[in-house]
């Protein structure tokens, strides 16, 4: 039996230095009173701002979770429990508002996105999107960076208003695709490509590159970004948060990074 | 180092979620180990590919295969929501489930090895001097293996402090939640101007890595030097 002793007093040593590691580390699992909201990845600026104006109106900060809106609507239909969602695009807003997982009269397309050409900062160049623009000579033979048109809404777009001027089969072959629109902006940021795709908003964020061209709306279909409360959600705070998100002031903070608030 | 009070959050969420992620994980990945390195049974290859399984797989589809299973509306997750409330969506405790599994191979693989090089003939001596099954388990396995559990929670860890691709896909990027130092830095990564943050980060990410592996290495040489006076062979791992 003593050697029963023996081993137990080790194992609760090694126990107890574990437990005493974890009681070090500050406790993370207190319920938040703060509104849960999941956001698409592309907000991270604009709406970590709208949250900190919310926090100095006197209100918790609410708790912003960012990732591709695919990812964050799967999360949702899996029964995740959050407060507010605000999608990249209306299709999975859609597919949410059909298993009836959000608020239908909530539902608000509260911002418009505009797609942008960028390049270098130091670029002298520019590009008026219209048929048979000459994106091909302004390449020059480098790579058109933009976010892959095959599963990344930014990249449809962007495939969109090329074919609409008629230019996307001269460059379709010089199309490097990156996994996110803030890839692809990284990448003529970072001198990797003379041009790229992105949304006017990832342009103003990143002090690298130059807005050289602007898509016409008609050149592709509307980029909304839909907000809309869930259906699971119970706690007033985020109801508050969305209400605030579509006021004026709201919409300013949204302005200021490069989208268009109706 | 100079990290702000948010970054700290981070690496002790971070730290709270692996420790947590092996300890939970322990009991199953020895009696996992425990049944690869001793047990007899139809189908044994078929267990071992699948213990294996999440060591090879796409992270993303363990955090997809996690959601369907453990998400409120899920076939775990629905029971355990209503008879115990256990939610594990967008809190911590899914993040650890998720590092926990994806740390379970590498942990299985370690003390599997040490269990292995235990030579069965002292467990038979320890038998037939009177001892029962579990006296001879007890007195004899366990301090024999113990290296190699060692080893496994310290390799774990090193394996649970990097999990992003289930995690995100599972439990999202809650900040104070989910929000470990991998997602915490891809999340930096999307915002320019933000390198001097993912810098940071970066580096604190690659100190816990580099003591966590050393340890291993360290506990590994330990218990090589301990084996060659008891049973012989040295366990090697991975």
């Amino acid at each position: 039996m003593g050697r029963y002793f023996l081993l137990l007093r080790r194992v609760s040593g090694v126990l107890a230095l574990l437990l005493a590691l974890g009681a070090c580390i500050p406790p993370v699992f207190a319920a938040p009173k703060a509104p849960l909201v999941l956001a698409a990845a592309s907000l991270q600026e604009s709406m970590t701002a709208a949250a900190e104006a919310w926090r100095r109106h006197g209100h918790p900060r609410p708790v912003l979770s960012f990732a591709a809106s695919s990812a964050l609507a799967r999360q949702i239909s899996g029964g995740g429990q959050a407060d507010l969602f605000v999608s990249a695009d209306e299709d999975w807003m859609d597919a949410l508002a059909k298993a009836g997982l959000i608020v239908p009269e909530t539902r608000k397309s509260f911002l418009v996105g505009a797609l942008v050409i960028v390049a270098p900062a130091d670029s002298r160049l520019r590009l008026r999107p219209a048929p048979g623009f000459a994106l091909l000579r302004a390449l020059g033979g480098g790579k058109l960076a933009m976010a892959d048109p095959d599963s990344v809404p930014a990249g449809r777009y962007g495939r969109e208003a090329l074919q609409h001027f008629g230019v996307w089969d001269q460059v379709s072959g010089q199309v490097v695709r990156a996994e996110n629109v803030r890839a692809a902006l990284g990448l003529v940021a970072h001198g990797a490509a003379p041009l790229g795709i992105v949304y006017a908003t990832d342009a103003l964020a990143e002090p690298h590159v130059r807005m050289v061209g602007v898509f016409p709306p008609g050149s592709h279909a509307p980029i909304t970004y839909p907000l809309a409360r869930l259906r699971t959600s119970t706690n007033p705070e985020g109801e508050a948060f969305r209400r605030f998100l579509l006021s004026g002031e709201g919409k300013a903070i949204f302005r200021r990074y490069g989208f268009v608030a109706p | 180092m100079l990290l702000s009070g948010d970054e700290w959050a981070i690496v002790g969420l971070s730290l709270q979620v692996s420790l947590v992620a092996i300890i939970g994980v322990l009991p199953a990945a020895f009696a996992l180990a425990y049944l690869l390195a001793r047990g007899r049974f139809p189908g044994k290859v078929v267990v071992d590919a699948l213990v294996h399984l999440p060591l090879v797989l796409p992270p993303v589809v363990i955090g997809w295969m996690l959601l369907i299973a453990f998400a409120p509306h899920g076939v775990i997750g629905a029971p355990l929501a209503r008879w115990l409330g256990i939610t594990l969506m967008f809190r911590w405790t899914g993040a650890a489930l998720a590092a926990g599994i994806m740390a379970m191979p590498l942990m299985v693989r370690s003390i599997r090895l040490s269990l292995e090089a235990i030579d069965p003939r002292l467990e038979a001596a320890a038998r037939t001097l009177g001892a029962g099954r579990l006296d001879s388990f007890v007195t004899i396995t366990l301090p024999l293996a113990r290296p190699g559990v060692l080893a496994a929670l310290v390799l774990g860890f090193a394996r649970s402090l990097g999990e992003f691709g289930a995690t995100i896909t599972f439990v999202s990027n809650v900040p104070g939640e989910t929000a470990t130092l991998p997602l915490a830095i891809y999340a930096a990564l999307q915002v320019p101007g933000q390198e001097m943050a993912v810098w940071r980060l970066a580096l604190v990410s690659v100190l816990l890595s580099l003591c966590a592996l050393i340890a291993s290495e360290m506990l590994l040489r330990r218990g090589r030097g301990r084996d060659r006076e008891t049973t012989g062979p040295s366990p090697h791992v991975l």
